[in-house]
């Protein structure tokens, strides 16, 4: 007796020649399943580029994952890391009133910037995108616009310089930092250097009239065991859906806020609506697939019904009969599946190539990956193994005596 | 080589219900017993049961073996698997012991000649070349067929084709469904011969079922005949 893999392999090979004989039945077999599946694959694919390019202009933007805190208060180290350890927020950063987040900047005696927003940063900030740089306390990051005015590149010196008025006398507080990188215009368009939190804490005690050695006087009072307070936060919540959820908990804490909420609420909204008729529509495409298989299998197995008895009689089991319709049955929508793909394949590349320029319907793409792929093709393989299970239980019913009378 | 005693077969239910007899029937090896009747007395239902298709209802003794190439061997007891109901095994036994030979050729249609052929030695795992079936082959005429599809062949041809099925995995047991029914009495009696040669030549044993009693006369075969009765039939050896 031979090992039941070659039987199996037998058994597979029979049912591809009887398909390949049969190639005009198995062809509108599995012509049917493409009439399904392309269109669905092709519907999902606009589903799925619509919705996930609007996903990405919105990810593309820090500005939509961040919570503004509009009200001022105080804010100590443990209240900001309280915030940071929140499971909604990305990155969080205290900022000091705002009165205090402006400082000029100079490079010679020519070049400045009066009045530059002076903003703490750290490493992961979300509105930098500089992963690999972590400011130190004597390194600045400068927007673009500030970076044209003072025609400052990477590696160049930046004096900031700070008054304050202290018992009646202007003082001037001036530091020197280091260029350490230049943002593009697109991320931040006004002026602005972003330094390491300890500086613009410094910065705001210079103008509180401490004493700041850093800043070149020696004048003020003794900073002696204050404790940073910050009046707001930057946050940045982690993802697109957990801005809902963050900016909720701020307000709970009498905190106003305001985010890009609606224009994520606006994505969402499309993406369940597209969702539902791609839903509706695929479901009803299944529902009339899959009668028309069970049509198809049944009534093919009917015709077969002379050949499966005399399988039977030569000795296959009922279950090796059984495997031989599903086998069928699958190869068919292997082929189904494979034609379906292709015709997705052609209908998104005119797609792409008609819409995806044109500028009224701005980026226009239609695409699935990998992974829905393969879920339509084990959809499709799972859809027609239980169909054919339904064409086997009645192929074992075939009697192998049926064959020795006419039928 | 093949003992049967006292087996009961019944088809329909009710009214309807139609029973067929066989008191005892011992067939030896390499011997050939043709079965007749009237058509409609049943003679496929006993060719069913003797093929392990239909279930006996009564059944004294059912032993099939040992074949004349492995005299060794034990004689299966084929009334325990029906007893016990063991399908795999009373399957495995048809394929293995049993060839059939239908009325209208059962062949595959999506097989060639050959692979139709090569099918029952494939599917127990034997190599395909035989020289058994290759002479089988030449003593029928069919080398020319051997590629073609069965549906471009004449019922005859088919037939011959059937035959050399039938015998290709070396069976013990030919059983063979009017293999001559669908032809013109010319042919008829010339496949006739040729499978009765075959047979000889092989040293089978086989179970024919005709109507054609002349046919079955001319060649001398041994007899089971049908004796009907109300609502059964008996099954006894006629010479």
């Amino acid at each position: 007796m031979k090992p039941w893999i070659s039987r199996l392999g037998l058994l597979g090979k029979l049912a591809v020649e009887d398909l390949w004989h049969d190639r005009k039945v198995s062809l509108c077999i599995a012509a049917s399943l493409v009439a399904v599946i392309a269109p669905l694959l092709l519907l999902f694919g606009l589903k799925h580029g619509v919705v996930s390019q609007l996903q990405n202009e919105l990810l593309s933007d820090p500005r939509n994952l961040e919570v503004k805190m509009l009200s001022s208060g105080n804010y100590d180290t443990a209240w900001i890391e309280g915030l940071r350890q929140r499971p909604e927020v990305g990155f969080a950063i205290g900022q000091t009133r705002s009165l205090n987040t402006q400082a000029d900047l100079l490079v010679g005696l020519q070049r400045f910037v009066e009045n530059a927003e002076i903003i703490p940063s750290a490493a992961a900030d979300p509105l930098l995108n500089l992963p690999d740089i972590t400011l130190s306390a004597n390194q600045v990051i400068l927007s673009a616009r500030a970076a044209q005015r003072l025609q400052a590149d990477v590696g160049d010196s930046v004096r900031v310089r700070v008054s304050r008025r202290l018992d009646g006398i202007n003082e001037r507080g001036e530091l020197n930092l280091i260029v350490v990188a230049v943002l593009d215009a697109a991320r931040f368009g006004r002026a602005a250097g972003f330094v390491a939190p300890p500086l613009l804490l410094e910065l705001e005690r210079f103008r509180d009239g401490y004493q700041v050695p850093a800043f070149g006087l020696a004048t003020g009072k003794p900073v002696g065991d204050l404790q940073p307070l910050y009046a707001r936060a930057r946050v940045y919540a982690r993802d697109i859906d957990s801005v809902a959820p963050l900016e909720r908990w701020l307000n709970q804490q009498n905190i106003e806020t305001s985010s890009r909420l609606a224009d994520i609420d606006n994505v969402k909204a499309i993406n369940h609506v597209l969702g539902l008729i791609f839903g509706v529509i695929a479901g009803a495409a299944l529902i009339g697939c899959i009668a028309s298989m069970i049509g198809a299998f049944l009534a093919n197995i009917d015709r077969k019904r002379k050949s499966l008895a005399v399988l039977r009689l030569l000795g296959f089991s009922s279950p090796a009969v059984a495997g031989f319709v599903i086998a069928q049955a699958l190869l068919l929508s292997l082929a189904g599946y494979v034609g379906g793909l292709a015709f997705y394949g052609v209908g998104s590349l005119l797609f792409d190539h008609l819409l995806g320029s044109s500028q009224a319907t701005g980026t226009f793409v239609c695409h699935i990956t990998v992974w829905h792929g393969l879920a339509a093709l084990l959809i499709a393989l799972l859809v027609a193994a239980l169909v054919a299970v339904i064409g086997a239980l009645r192929a074992i019913s075939i009697q192998p005596a049926e064959s020795l009378r006419e039928l | 080589m093949l003992d049967i005693q006292d087996m009961l077969v019944r088809r329909g239910s009710g009214a309807q219900a139609h029973s067929v007899r066989l008191p005892a029937l011992q067939v030896k090896a390499g011997e050939i017993l043709a079965i007749t009747g009237e058509s409609g007395c049943g003679k496929s239902t006993l060719l069913e049961a003797i093929g392990l298709l239909l279930m006996p209802v009564e059944l004294g003794r059912f032993s099939l073996g040992p074949a004349r190439h492995e005299p060794g061997a034990k004689a299966l007891d084929i009334a325990r698997m029906l007893a016990a109901n063991d399908q795999p095994a009373l399957s495995a036994v048809r394929s293995r012991h049993l060839g059939f030979i239908l009325q209208s050729g059962g062949l595959l249609p999506f097989l060639s000649v050959r692979d139709n052929i090569t099918l029952p030695r494939r599917l127990l795992g034997m190599p395909v070349e035989s020289a058994q079936v290759e002479r089988a082959v030449q003593a029928l005429r069919l080398e020319g067929l051997l590629d073609k599809l069965p549906q471009a062949l004449s019922i005859g041809e088919r037939q011959r084709v059937a035959c050399v099925r039938a015998i290709a995995h070396e069976p013990q047991l030919l059983l063979a469904d009017e293999p001559t029914a669908a032809l013109d009495p010319h042919s008829a009696r010339r496949l006739f011969e040729l499978l009765l040669s075959l047979v000889n030549e092989l040293g089978l044993s086989a179970l024919v079922v005709s109507h054609d009693w002349a046919l079955v006369r001319d060649f001398g075969l041994p007899r089971l005949g049908a004796i009907s009765g109300q609502g059964e039939t008996r099954f006894e050896a006629m010479d």
